[in-house]
């Protein structure tokens, strides 16, 4: 019965090892989220950390509306249900279940003994904080029972009770509060196969039921699957992905994804895409067999993919490989799989085999392959085989970085243009560059990010496509016949009219980058400092003078007072006078800069105009910044940064804290 | 019916066993049993036995102990003893239980260094302490009085805190977080949650530490002179050498209430209370 939100939540332990870096989601009432990873990725760690059963490094956790960072868990109003119970055992049943309850107090009016309700002198009734009844008590956990199916046992011991039934104590325990978050710990990896299968559906029974968010820890894939409305995928402490288990399955957004969701695992093959006109050769490396697709398929892949020399992953789930006749006849996209061995499991068998015919995929191998067939087949050792692939649903991901490459939401348009007379061209698009912008005549790859592109001005275009992807609306668009992507809505088939902005477009020549768009973050190094100053402060109607803790930032020399809240957050990360001794990064953006009469000491070394806005690039404190302005400024000037906006980063550890 | 055939090698193997659990048997019991049978000599001295066990039994000594009390007041130093084991075993209870759930469950500065410091410290014996502790309890004007000897025995306890620790150690602490989770303070997980589940534990810390300050000599003996404050191990110190079947029978008799303490506390010395809290 509430939302959370997680930001930049980091937990680094005392040692130094960091368990989890940089956590971000917002979670929706009644969400069923599931956190998954292997081992030792941080996932139980940051249940825990909203528990508040550990505390939070850095950054902000809210429940509901209120940050609960350094609230006590009987405080955050929510139920924790562990992978070993963790039942009391000296109780029975009905006591471990009223145990919650029987802790806490509720307001309610004093009533005298007939019942009445007492009131005070001007008549209003009289609040007390009273323990539940035993009637309220009996009602509530026979509730919690009944739900459970554990009505019979509430007088016994937890020890005369089944895994199974514990556990269902355990969930009983949890939902008797009615608490706003549910948190489950790992809470079926300890029962065996059948139970757990019988226990999944009826936690996620036991979701609908309670109409609650649910936050659920596992590192069993198929759990996490089957019962999330959106799974975090984590791994060493950072998150990988965010999604609900379709687009997870579907569109994985890096390797480790990819592999680590569905079974058997996905299939990666190391190779190169060579674009030749409106098709992409795809090339799988210890393999002879080459597979055409058309270029449609990967629009939203970096031109410098489809080069024919960088080495991808090419990923094909099992299902998505097949060696049944009739399709490898009618398919254009076949591969020749030498067979080492098959594992028959009654309705289709895994088919084990490899790529590369001088290999065979008994032990690990680069080019093995994992396919399904149906019904039980019978190959032998060496068979060779031709498989369709389905290249429909191929994942690609970058070879070094292992990110896919095929983004759902691409981050620049790829073109290519001419600069005349300081105009651009591109896609019969032709627009004036601003001043800011010069370069030589002459052609350019034109990198143009999606989120730069705006509805309301005079590039025409018309919307393709729309589709709705992360929260964002991606359109697809036809300007000048080249198809475009941009962060806009549309319906298909309308037509509009686009305005760029320049000040983030990159021009490129022979793989370098001859206009940079202009930087965004502006950082300063700087340190914590703690000033103890005289006050005159009014206590009791007396002036008295009181010394006064002061925070501040000292940047380029100067110092900022910082806001009451910030410097809290950088105690919380920084445990005792470590913060004074710590660099940082401390961050605007351009339009939290300003130039005034007062700040650090700096000097203007260009102005960029880029038409519509104005932005001075000044050096000071040892870094150069790009602020907004209006006026004309030159020479010596003064930036002042707007201390509420600040971002801040701790230097060497690289940890955002704010 | 099978008839169960016994090789020679088993035979032999028992045999070896039973002899020696014989042996050790035999110096363990030899001593008390000799003690025992002492106590009902009919005559006091232990130059009247007949070689090593006396010749004439009576319940002289025990009636004697309990009925001459003029010059040695049996019944007044027993009472002492129990008074002064008692409450050093229940204060000195309270605080071992306490150190050591301090110890297990809470993380703070210098934890480690006051562990080691206190496994240190326990090695030196405790008679080591003996001048510092008269000078300190004439200070304190506790000499003579059953309380600073009290205050001695219950202090010292908490320095015996590992094994406590260890037993706490034990005890999951997923069962103290859902507790929190559920609304208590440390406080009610300690005595509604961590208290029931060491009960044993308690029974065995109560136990131990009634029977240092039972049996000690060395303490009472120091800062004890009068003679109404003796407790049982200096007021028999204090008997005359023809006394000997008294001394013998008053150190039977103090074994008495250690027997009954240890039967009436013995059901709650069983383990696996903590059975079916969590799965192992």
């Amino acid at each position: 019965m509430a939302n959370l939100s997680l930001k930049h939540i980091y937990k680094v332990y005392p040692n130094g090892t960091k368990a989890v870096n940089d956590f971000n989601m917002q979670i929706d009432d009644k969400e069923f989220i599931v956190f998954v990873g292997p081992s030792g990725c941080g996932k139980s760690t940051m249940l825990r950390m909203i528990a508040g059963l550990e505390e939070i490094t850095a950054g902000e956790l809210r429940i509901g509306d209120i940050v609960v960072n350094d609230m006590e868990p009987k405080d955050r109003d929510i139920a924790m249900v562990f992978q070993n119970y963790a039942l009391y055992p000296h109780m029975n049943i009905y006591e471990n279940i009223a145990f919650g309850l029987k802790m806490r107090k509720l307001a309610d009016v004093k009533k005298d003994k007939t019942g009445k309700i007492v009131t005070d002198k001007n008549g209003e009734p009289v609040q007390v904080m009273r323990h539940l009844t035993k009637a309220e008590l009996d009602e509530k956990v026979y509730g919690a029972a009944e739900i459970l199916g554990i009505t019979d046992y509430l007088r016994k011991k937890p020890k005369e009770m089944s895994g199974g039934q514990r556990q269902r104590v355990a969930l009983g325990r949890a939902i008797v509060r009615e608490p706003k978050v549910m948190l489950l710990d790992e809470p079926l990896s300890n029962l065996d196969a059948k139970l757990r299968t019988q226990m999944r559906s009826e936690i996620v029974k036991l979701h609908n039921k309670l109409q609650t968010t649910f936050i659920y820890v596992t590192h069993d894939q198929v759990e996490a699957m089957t019962m999330g409305t959106r799974i975090v995928v984590m791994k060493d402490g950072y998150v990988q992905q965010i999604d609900t288990p379709k687009n997870l399955y579907q569109m994985p957004a890096n390797k480790f994804v990819a592999g680590f969701i569905g079974t058997p695992q996905m299939n990666f093959f190391e190779g190169t895409l060579k674009k030749t006109g409106e098709e992409v050769e795809v090339k799988f490396n210890g393999s002879d067999s080459v597979v055409k697709i058309p270029y449609g398929m990967l629009v939203k892949v970096m031109p410098q993919y489809l080069d024919g020399k960088t080495n991808v992953y090419i990923g094909l789930r099992a299902d998505d490989v097949t060696i049944d006749p009739d399709e490898v006849n009618g398919s254009g996209t076949t591969i020749k799989v030498k067979i080492s061995h098959t594992e028959e499991l009654g309705t289709e068998t895994l088919v084990y085999g490899d790529i590369d015919m001088s290999r065979d995929s008994f032990g690990e191998s680069p080019t093995q392959i994992i396919l399904k067939a149906a019904g039980f087949k019978n190959f032998s050792s060496g068979d060779v085989v031709d498989a369709a692939l389905k290249m429909e649903n191929v994942h690609l991901f970058d070879a070094q970085t292992e990110e896919s490459i095929l983004p759902r939401i691409p981050k620049y348009n790829y073109l290519d243009c001419a600069v005349k007379d300081g105009a651009l061209t591109f896609a019969g698009v032709k627009i004036k560059l601003p001043d800011a912008i010069k370069c030589a005549d002459g052609e350019y790859e034109l990198l143009l990010p999606t989120d730069a592109i705006a509805v309301g001005g005079d590039v025409a275009a018309e919307v393709l496509s729309c589709e709705q992807t992360d929260g964002k609306t991606l359109a697809r668009l036809n300007i000048g016949g080249n198809c475009m992507f941009a962060l806009i809505g549309g319906e298909p088939g309308q037509k509009v009219g686009l305005s760029l902005d320049l000040k983030k477009i990159t021009l490129r020549s022979d793989g370098k980058d001859i206009i940079s768009p202009m930087p965004l973050i502006n950082s300063v190094v700087g340190t914590f400092a703690l000033d103890r100053v005289k006050k005159q402060i009014e206590e009791g109607g007396k002036l008295k003078t009181k010394k006064v803790s002061e925070y501040s930032f000292v940047m380029g020399g100067r110092k900022f007072k910082a806001p009451l809240d910030v410097a809290q957050k950088m105690f919380a990360a920084l445990s005792g006078r470590k913060v004074f001794n710590t660099a940082f990064h401390y961050e605007w953006s351009p339009y939290d800069m300003a130039i005034s009469d007062d700040g650090i000491e700096g000097e203007v070394t260009e102005v960029l105009d880029y038409g519509a806005e104005q932005f001075a690039k000044v050096d000071a404190a040892g870094s150069t910044l790009y602020i907004k302005t209006t006026g004309p400024v030159s020479g010596k000037v003064h930036v002042s940064p707007d201390m509420s906006a600040v971002s801040v980063v701790e230097k060497d550890r690289n940890i955002r804290i704010v | 019916m099978k008839k169960i055939k016994i090789k020679p090698q088993k035979l032999f193997n028992v045999a070896i066993t039973y002899l020696i659990i014989l042996a050790v048997c035999f110096i363990f019991l030899f001593p008390i049993l000799w003690l025992v049978l002492a106590s009902f000599s009919k005559t006091g001295s232990i130059y009247s036995f007949d070689g090593f066990f006396p010749t004439e039994f009576s319940l002289d000594s025990f009636i004697r102990l309990f009925t001459d009390t003029d010059l040695y007041n049996y019944p007044r130093w027993f009472l002492n003893t129990l008074f002064i084991a008692l409450m050093s075993s229940l204060i000195g209870t309270t605080l071992t239980i306490l150190t050591a759930y301090v110890m297990s469950r809470f993380r703070f500065k210098s934890r480690k260094t006051m562990m080691k410091m206190t496994l240190i410290l326990g090695m030196f014996p405790s008679f080591m302490t003996m001048t510092a502790v008269y000078l300190m309890m004439t200070q304190f004007n506790l000499i003579n009085q059953q309380w600073g000897l009290i205050l001695i025995y219950s202090a010292g306890a908490p320095m015996g805190y590992l094994t406590q620790k260890g037993f706490f150690d034990t005890i999951p602490s997923s069962i103290d977080e859902a507790a929190r989770i559920d609304g208590a303070s440390n406080f009610i997980i300690f005595i509604k949650i961590t208290l029931p589940l060491a009960a044993p534990m308690i029974v065995y810390t109560l136990l131990s530490s009634f029977v240092w300050p039972w049996s000690d000599f060395i303490l009472p003996q120091l800062l004890l002179k009068n003679k109404d404050l003796y407790t049982v191990a200096v007021g028999l110190m204090s008997l005359d050498d023809t006394e000997f079947s008294r001394f013998a029978a008053g150190s039977v008799f103090i074994a008495v209430p250690i027997v009954i303490f240890y039967f009436a506390l013995s059901k709650f010395l069983i383990s696996g209370l903590s059975a079916g809290a969590v799965k192992q």
